[in-house]
């Protein structure tokens, strides 16, 4: 079964804690602490030994998608507590002022693709040249920014053909034309699971649907629904990855 | 990204960077108006990325077809341009494509011919979703099979990039021919098809405008769809056959053996970004086509853009109606050329390549 969790960020905007409470409530198993904004990372960072997280077996922190340049290196400083208990830590490309110094994190830093508003880390191209800097990095593969892009999703095949050894963590949402959160349609559904199979069962989901409480549930389902696990073993995953292939037509 | 890189992992081989001067070294002929055309394309397209600075956004961008996006660019071109809109309604798209009107109008650059098609808005949606049918209208056609085949953006190329992308992958993905099919050939007969339809459309167009426009502008159109529309047309099917000759081997596997279209998108993406007469001297190479056609259909190109820069020849054609062509010496030169620009295209679709010849058979008529 795949983990599958949400971002703090999405169901609760900067309040990380309140985040954290209403996933404590579902089934959720997987948890990425949001830390967007340049003044949130401080105090989340500050309050990581007093959270409780024992219901999740996955934990990643957002770094934040802005800061002052002047202040990237007290960032890192500030990212190497994350580091010391081996979460993963998910930062924008276009962020990194640096690339030199946010190697210390080496595979737990993980870089995600980006929507169409930016001018880098947007497709299987532009991210080769972001790896090139970050050799040991891996990949937060955005789904909803990746569509937005390419709404044929051949540019998320390519990626995950390329990258897929990088693969660390999915981000999952529909992203609309105004490159803002949406909760799953149908149509993301139908798209995602077309390149669902080329996903492992073992890399870890985060919604970032904006979604109230009472429809965490049902999202988490959506997500489900949207990447159906490939069964493995007997030749069954092989046929079913063709299976699916043929479906990615 | 040069040819090179945009052929990468999508092609059999990959012939180098700018295949024109490639195809005029090895036969030895300098095609000097063509050259010409090419570098003021390029002149004029720095021009115009200038003017156009700040138009463009992800959801919406400026794009220009005919003989800037061909890389053809004589004295007397105009400017075909639209703006193309792939994102959320927004009443200022309008108020962009004014702007994008008035600042061509500014830097004097002709405007676009008074049919509509051009000089406007294009919404993605209607390209995308009215492939054939009652609503695609024949404007939609025109703009759509222009997009694909001779088009480039200018500014911000998102909106551009991402619908190239859903018209090749739905001409592709819907095509169960071409997935799912038994015969031998790789070829996507439905865009195949569309752009028979639209070359057809042009050439009983061209006698209901003869009709209703009394003449006017006869000679000129005439001698555009004898050498610049039957070239379009003769690439856009010569970008179909890529899939079948110059598709990489992993991308026909793909589709062969999982039904996947996504390397064939990825090459048809990249061979359609090149202009007609870069195709045309890549199958020329590619397929080591006689000499002898090269030169014929290069050599014959070259004559017409040489006229249509003659401004007094262009002039003249652009007055000639039907009824004055007996003893018209400048329409004898363009009947000339256009014929052996015909015998060119007969010789490299029938004679000189056998899987060429066969394709041709195959799809050209039934």
């Amino acid at each position: 079964m795949r983990l599958i969790g949400f971002s703090t960020g999405a169901l609760a905007y900067s309040d990380f804690q309140f985040g954290l409470r209403i996933l404590m409530n579902s089934h959720a198993k997987a948890i990425e602490l949001s830390a967007l904004r340049e003044n949130e990372i401080s105090p989340l960072v500050h309050s990581l030994s007093s959270l409780n997280l024992a219901s999740f077996k996955y934990i990643s922190v957002h770094a934040p998608s802005k800061y002052d340049p002047l202040r990237e290196s007290e960032l890192i400083v500030l990212l190497k507590q994350v580091a010391k208990r081996n979460w993963p830590i998910i930062v924008h490309p276009d962020a990194i002022q640096n690339f030199a110094a946010w190697r210390v994190f080496a595979d737990l830093l993980f870089i995600e693709n980006m929507d169409k508003r930016n001018l880098m880390g947007r497709t299987a191209h532009e991210l080769s040249g972001i790896f090139q800097k970050l050799p040991e990095a891996r990949l937060c593969f955005d789904l909803g920014h990746c569509r937005q892009v390419d709404p044929t999703m051949n540019e998320s095949y390519l990626i995950l053909q390329q990258f897929g050894a990088r693969l660390g963590q999915l981000h999952v949402s529909e992203v609309n034309s105004r490159s803002t959160h949406d909760p799953l349609s149908d149509s993301s559904v139908s798209a995602f699971e077309k390149i669902a199979s080329l996903i492992p069962e073992n890399v870890p989901v985060i919604l970032e649907s904006p979604v109230p409480p009472e429809k965490v549930q049902f999202e988490l389902k959506r997500a489900r629904l949207a990447l159906p696990i490939t069964p493995s073993g007997n030749g069954n995953r092989k046929r079913e990855t063709q299976r699916l292939q043929t479906a990615f037509v | 990204m040069s040819y090179g890189d945009k052929m990468a992992g999508t092609m059999k081989s990959s012939t180098p960077v700018a295949p024109i001067r490639l195809l005029q070294s090895k036969i030895g002929k300098k095609w000097s108006t063509i050259d010409q055309a090419s570098t003021a394309a390029i002149k004029t397209s720095e021009k115009l990325e200038k003017i156009l600075t700040g138009l463009s956004s992800t959801d919406a961008g400026v794009v220009v077809f005919g003989s800037l996006a061909r890389k053809e660019w004589t004295s007397k071109s105009d400017i075909d341009w639209t703006l193309l809109v792939d994102g959320q309604a927004d009443p200022q798209h309008l108020e962009i494509a004014q702007k994008v009107a008035a600042r061509l109008t500014e830097s004097e650059f002709p405007a676009p011919g008074a049919t509509g098609v051009f000089g406007n808005m294009t919404f993605s949606h209607d390209l995308v979703q009215k492939i054939g049918g009652r609503e695609d209208t024949n404007e939609n056609t025109t703009r759509r099979v222009l997009l694909l085949q001779e088009s480039r953006p200018f500014g911000k190329p998102d909106a551009y990039d991402r619908v190239l992308r859903l018209l090749i992958s739905r001409y592709l993905k819907d095509d169960r021919g071409l997935r799912f099919g038994t015969i031998p050939y790789k070829v996507p007969r439905f865009l195949l098809n569309d752009i028979v339809r639209y070359w057809r459309t042009i050439t009983v167009d061209f006698v209901e405008k003869q009709r209703g426009q009394a003449g006017h502008g006869w000679g000129l159109r005439n001698a555009k769809l004898r050498m610049s529309r039957k070239l379009i047309f003769a690439t856009g099917m010569l970008s179909c056959f890529s899939c079948e000759l110059l598709c990489s081997p992993k991308a026909r596997q793909e589709l062969i053996k999982h039904n996947s279209t996504v390397g064939m998108e990825e090459h048809l993406r990249a061979f359609v970004k090149l202009t007609p007469l870069e195709i045309l001297s890549t199958f020329l190479l590619e397929l080591k086509i006689r000499k002898r056609t090269a030169n014929k259909l290069f050599s014959a190109y070259n004559s017409f853009l040489t006229m249509l820069n003659d401004s007094k020849k262009r002039n003249h054609l652009k007055d000639l109606r039907p009824d004055h062509i007996p003893g018209d010496t400048v329409f004898d030169e363009v009947r000339q050329y256009s014929r052996d620009f015909q015998d060119g295209l007969t010789d490299l679709f029938f004679n000189d390549n056998k899987k060429l010849r066969d394709l041709t058979i195959f799809y050209g008529v039934f």
